[in-house]
């Protein structure tokens, strides 16, 4: 295919895996007493029993017996925000209600392969929740808001889940952080001949009531996967 | 056994493998396209492509105007951009090889057949057809079957 090569979407790079560092936990308010001496042993232990109550405090603390990627420390993905077109561009908050799991997707509705397979599965994956999938709510955020207008990307949305949330926003810089903020990347070029070529990274993401990415799947995760972290996910938040 | 008997036997053979001869070309198995929902444009085939005797090409697909404005060869493949992100993308390809009896499969994440500017929704139940051209055997026609995925 022939391309102007001018990418007019980000190209962004996950998060860095944040690590604690023992400097950046040495704040006044957690150090030992100067007047005790300090074994090495103690500073780690007292660095171990801060970094755990850190990532305790932050809600964060990784969820065990996942079966999809489970990043750590989860990213918070809470301070996005993003016009819900399904819902009269009403603002929406990447944060779970309590006792539910949100489900996000970065894709776009002229993707005849990838992104509707992934709706598919995880559709199946809910239905096999039974009364539970009320419990499990999904938003696409579109990363074609060109093509994708909001009557349009409503409709397709909906198609899959009756209740899913179709995020849009024309506002580059807001898809950008959005995406950056989770880890996702995506390129939207237009060739000379207006044919449109969309890459993006295709994981669903699953978030917390605290507003952490829990888990991820990467295109290809089976229902019967996303099902079984699903259950995971809302046993514990039970 | 009469002679009567052998020769109408001889010529219900021939005619039986004759109308065989079509097994010598590739075989499609389960065609089908994933439901579309009402505003989408574009729609996918998938199947399960089995060579024939002899190594073949499919070189073209193509689908009634009434379907779609024109049907494409597409695989899905994995772009890295600069830094190093993995990202999924399509690229149309120009012909797919099937060797003598080599399965190949159009499956979701591969190769598969997109159909671009559909005319309307594809409704779980439907069928509509396909043609597929081969290097070799020429034009089949499949029946394709459309369903939740």
């Amino acid at each position: 295919m022939n391309l102007d090569g001018k990418a007019l979407g980000p190209r962004n790079k996950p998060p860095d895996m944040v690590q604690f560092s023992v400097k950046s936990l040495t704040r006044p308010w957690m150090s030992p007493s100067p007047a005790r001496p300090r074994s090495s042993i103690r500073v780690v232990l007292t660095t171990l029993v801060a970094v755990t109550l850190i990532v305790t405090a932050c809600g964060g603390e990784p969820v065990q017996g996942l079966g999809g990627m489970v990043r750590t420390p989860p990213p918070d993905v809470s301070s996005v925000v993003l016009p819900d077109v399904s819902n009269d561009g009403g603002e929406f908050t990447m944060t779970a209600e309590p006792g539910h799991v949100l489900v996000v997707y970065f894709g776009y509705t002229s993707c005849p392969d990838v992104c509707p397979t992934t709706m598919a599965d995880l559709r199946r994956a809910m239905a096999d929740l039974g009364d539970r999938s009320e419990l499990v709510d999904v938003a696409f955020v579109t990363v074609d808001p060109n093509r994708d207008t909001a009557e349009r990307f409503t409709a397709y949305v909906h198609a899959f889940f009756d209740r899913g949330h179709a995020l849009r926003t024309e506002d580059p810089a807001a898809l950008e952080s959005a995406a950056k903020t989770f880890g996702a990347s995506y390129e939207v070029r237009t060739g000379g001949d207006g044919t449109v070529e969309v890459a993006h990274s295709a994981f669903l993401y699953a978030i917390d009531s605290t507003g952490h990415i829990v888990v991820q799947w990467p295109f290809g995760t089976t229902s019967q996967d996303m099902n079984r972290d699903l259950s995971t996910l809302l046993r514990r938040d039970a | 056994m009469s002679k009567k008997a052998v020769v109408t036997l001889t010529v219900g053979l021939v005619l039986v493998i004759a109308s065989c001869g079509g097994s010598d070309g590739p075989q499609i198995g389960d065609p089908w396209a994933r439901t579309s929902a009402s505003m989408q444009d574009t729609g996918v085939v998938y199947m399960t492509i089995t060579g024939g005797a002899e190594a073949d090409r499919l070189i073209g697909v193509g689908v009634d105007s009434s379907i779609a404005a024109n049907a494409e060869l597409h695989e899905t493949v994995m772009s890295t951009s600069d830094d190093g992100t993995e990202m999924m993308m399509m690229e149309p390809i120009e012909s797919l090889a099937v060797g003598p009896s080599e399965e190949v499969k159009l499956l979701p994440g591969g190769y598969h057949i997109m159909l671009v500017k559909l005319v309307n929704p594809l409704v779980d139940g439907s069928t509509f057809d396909l043609t597929l051209s081969f290097e070799n055997a020429g034009d089949i026609v499949v029946q394709v079957q459309v369903r939740d995925g």
